[in-house]
């Protein structure tokens, strides 16, 4: 569980290109300044190749903080 | 006027969205058709919809990224048909992917889907006694986003761009056996892969891509007649170029 939340974190600030910043599980994503449309597709695109998570689209945005987008990987790993 | 009756026509992507549309459209023309598609499902789907007018045609599940592959539709055709008059490459992938996200598999997997396929194929059906002796017409999908640019195409972009160029020195090197080697760049058309696209799933951005296309989306119907075009006798000075279809979308 540790490690794969350091995984996620990892690939999730790489994904936004999130710097200088610590990423916590209650953070709203989407009111980073880092947030658009690209980095909402980086995202999706991290989960993929990161988790093997395809998510549907409508699913992904009811999602808002990045434990919720953590959880909705640990149930679909 | 564009008469393509008994031309024996290889088509991939065959099973699905525009390749479907030109084969369907292909058979009622007269042509004989082998398409080529990853899924048996809708490769049947499309035979029945083309045997039930009354049209020609064979199918062929394959994966076009092996080597081992192509060989086998090349076998296909040429059993099935004797010799080839006509290539039209259908089969593609696409995305919109930030170019921070694009990995090495991706890279891959869209190199060996979109160009690799196209380029060992045509190689093998090339062979001396697989083409026609009176020449022929090779068709490669490009696509506007071969010229233009928008976030998140890099990948596909630069897939349809090497078919661009290749095309163009193909035709060259090809002249002498009178085998032509066109490209068709549509803009956006709707089709399942189209409508897979994240941008199409929501009513709000899929109005921003009409906004781009004065025209509005295409349909496959907007691109199949300038492919039996490109395939008939009537385009036979025409090689090494491209016509782009795409509702306006390039002409800003």
């Amino acid at each position: 569980m540790e490690d794969t939340a350091k995984k996620f974190l990892e690939a999730f600030q790489e994904a936004l290109e999130v710097e200088g910043k610590v990423i916590k599980f209650e953070d709203k994503f989407r009111e980073y300044e880092e947030w658009n449309s690209l980095a909402r597709l980086s995202l999706i695109a991290m989960l993929d190749e990161h988790f093997g998570v395809q998510i549907q689209t409508a699913d992904f945005d009811k999602l808002q903080t990045v434990g919720e987008l953590f959880q909705a990987v640990q149930t679909k790993v | 006027m564009f008469n393509i009756t008994n031309k024996n026509i290889v088509i991939t992507g065959g099973s699905s969205g525009i390749g479907r549309q030109i084969a369907i459209d292909c058979c009622k023309m007269g042509a004989k058709v082998l398409i080529v598609g990853r899924d048996t499902n809708r490769l049947s789907d499309t035979k029945n919809t083309i045997l039930s007018s009354g049209g020609y045609i064979c199918t062929i599940e394959a994966d076009l990224t092996s080597s081992e592959s192509i060989e086998l539709v090349t076998e296909q055709a040429i059993s099935e048909f004797g010799h080839v008059d006509g290539i039209v490459h259908a089969a593609g992938i696409s995305t919109t992917l930030p170019f921070r996200s694009i990995s090495q598999s991706k890279f891959d997997n869209f190199i060996y889907t979109n160009v690799f396929s196209a380029i060992f194929l045509t190689k093998n059906l090339l062979k001396k006694g697989n083409f026609d002796d009176n020449g022929g017409s090779i068709i490669f999908f490009t696509s506007v986003m071969a010229h233009l640019g928008e976030s998140g195409k890099t990948i596909y972009g630069l897939t349809k761009g090497a078919l661009l160029a290749a095309s163009k020195s193909l035709a060259i090197e090809y002249a002498p056996r009178k085998i032509r080697f066109n490209c068709i760049s549509p803009g956006v058309v709707q089709t399942p892969m189209v409508m897979k696209q994240d941008y199409a799933q929501s009513e709000e951005n899929l109005s921003k891509i009409r906004a781009l296309h004065p025209m509005g989306i295409g349909k496959p119907e907007d691109i199949s007649p300038a492919v039996i075009f490109l395939l008939s006798d009537s385009s036979s000075w025409i090689t090494g170029t491209e016509l782009v279809i795409d509702g306006g979308y390039s002409a800003r």
